[in-house]
C-alpha cells in the first residue's frame, strides 16, 4: 500500500516539476512503467518545450534525475527518467 | 542597496509555492526560510536571496556534494525563468554547507598556487561546476605569480593553474555532440 502510493508520488512529482518547467503546462504528460526492478516514467512535453526540461548542457533534466534518485532511495525502488522527443 | 535586482517580494511567493509542490512529494521532512541579503562571503558570493533549509532530512540534501540542495535550487532558479547569469543572486544552504564548501574552495586554490608557483608545473583540478570555478578564480585574482583558466567541457570543466608565463596545454578534444545542447 505504501509503495504504491510513493510510486504516484513520483509521477506527480515529474509532473509537478515539468509543469512548472514549460510554457505549456496542459501539454505535460507522464507515464508510468513499472518494471520487476526500475520503474520507467516517461515524460512527454510539446516539442516547443523540449529545451526548457533538458537545459544548457543537459544540466535541468540531470537535476530531475537526482531528484528522482533521491526520492527513489526514499522508497527503495530505482525510477529512470526517459524524456521522449 | 538599490541595484538589487532580486527581493522577496518579486520572487519568494514562487519559490515557496515551488518549494512546497515539491518537497513534500519528494517525501523529505525540511523546512525552509527565505532571507534577503546577507553577506555570505565577501567578494566571493553575495547572494540576493538565501534559501535556507532546516529539520529532520537536510543530511538528505546534502548527501553527495549537495546534489539535491543544488539540484532544487537550479530547478526553481528555471522554474522562476531566473536567468543563468542570475544563478548567483540566489543561493540555497543548509547547515552552512555552502559558506564551507567557498571556504574549502579558496584554500585548496591557494595551497594549488603555491605549489604551481614552486614547482614551475601547472596543477588540474576536479571538475566543477561554473560557480565552484568562479570562486577558485576570485581566490586567485591577487596572486601574481600564477594565472588560472578553465577548460574542458561540461559538466567536465575545469580549473587548471599555470605558472605566470607558461602558455595553456588544454587537455582534452570536445566532446561530439550530444543531446541536450540546445
Amino acid at each position: 500500500m505504501a509503495a504504491t502510493t510513493g510510486m504516484m508520488e513520483v509521477r506527480a512529482l515529474i509532473e509537478e516539476i515539468a509543469k512548472a518547467l514549460v510554457d505549456i503546462p496542459e501539454e505535460v504528460i507522464v507515464r508510468e512503467i513499472q518494471g520487476e526492478q526500475v520503474t520507467v516514467l516517461e515524460l512527454k512535453v510539446a516539442p516547443s518545450d523540449l529545451g526548457k526540461v533538458i537545459g544548457k548542457q543537459g544540466r535541468t533534466a540531470r537535476s530531475i534525475r537526482t531528484l528522482l534518485g533521491a526520492t527513489g532511495m526514499k522508497l527503495n525502488r530505482r525510477f529512470t527518467l526517459e524524456i521522449l522527443e | 542597496m538599490s541595484q538589487r535586482k532580486y527581493t522577496i517580494a518579486k520572487i519568494g511567493a514562487r519559490t515557496e509555492e515551488f518549494l512546497k509542490r515539491i518537497l513534500p512529494l519528494m517525501g523529505v521532512n525540511v523546512r525552509f526560510e527565505i532571507t534577503e541579503g546577507e553577506e555570505l562571503h565577501p567578494g566571493f558570493e553575495n547572494p540576493e536571496i538565501r534559501v535556507k533549509f532546516s529539520g529532520h532530512d537536510v543530511p538528505d540534501l546534502l548527501e553527495n556534494k549537495a546534489e539535491v540542495l543544488l539540484a532544487l535550487e537550479h530547478l526553481t532558479m528555471e522554474a522562476l525563468r531566473i536567468p543563468f547569469e542570475d544563478h548567483s543572486r540566489i543561493c540555497f544552504d543548509a547547515n552552512d554547507h555552502r559558506m564551507l564548501r567557498i571556504e574549502e574552495l579558496r584554500q585548496s586554490a591557494v595551497t594549488a598556487a603555491e605549489r604551481v608557483r614552486d614547482s614551475k608545473r601547472p596543477f588540474r583540478f576536479n571538475p566543477m561546476n561554473s560557480r565552484e570555478r568562479r570562486i577558485i578564480h576570485l581566490a586567485l585574482r591577487d596572486f601574481k605569480e600564477v594565472r588560472s583558466e578553465s577548460e574542458g567541457f561540461e559538466p567536465r570543466r575545469n580549473v587548471v593553474i599555470y605558472p605566470e608565463g607558461m602558455p595553456s596545454q588544454p587537455a582534452s578534444a570536445p566532446p561530439p555532440m550530444r543531446r541536450g545542447r540546445r
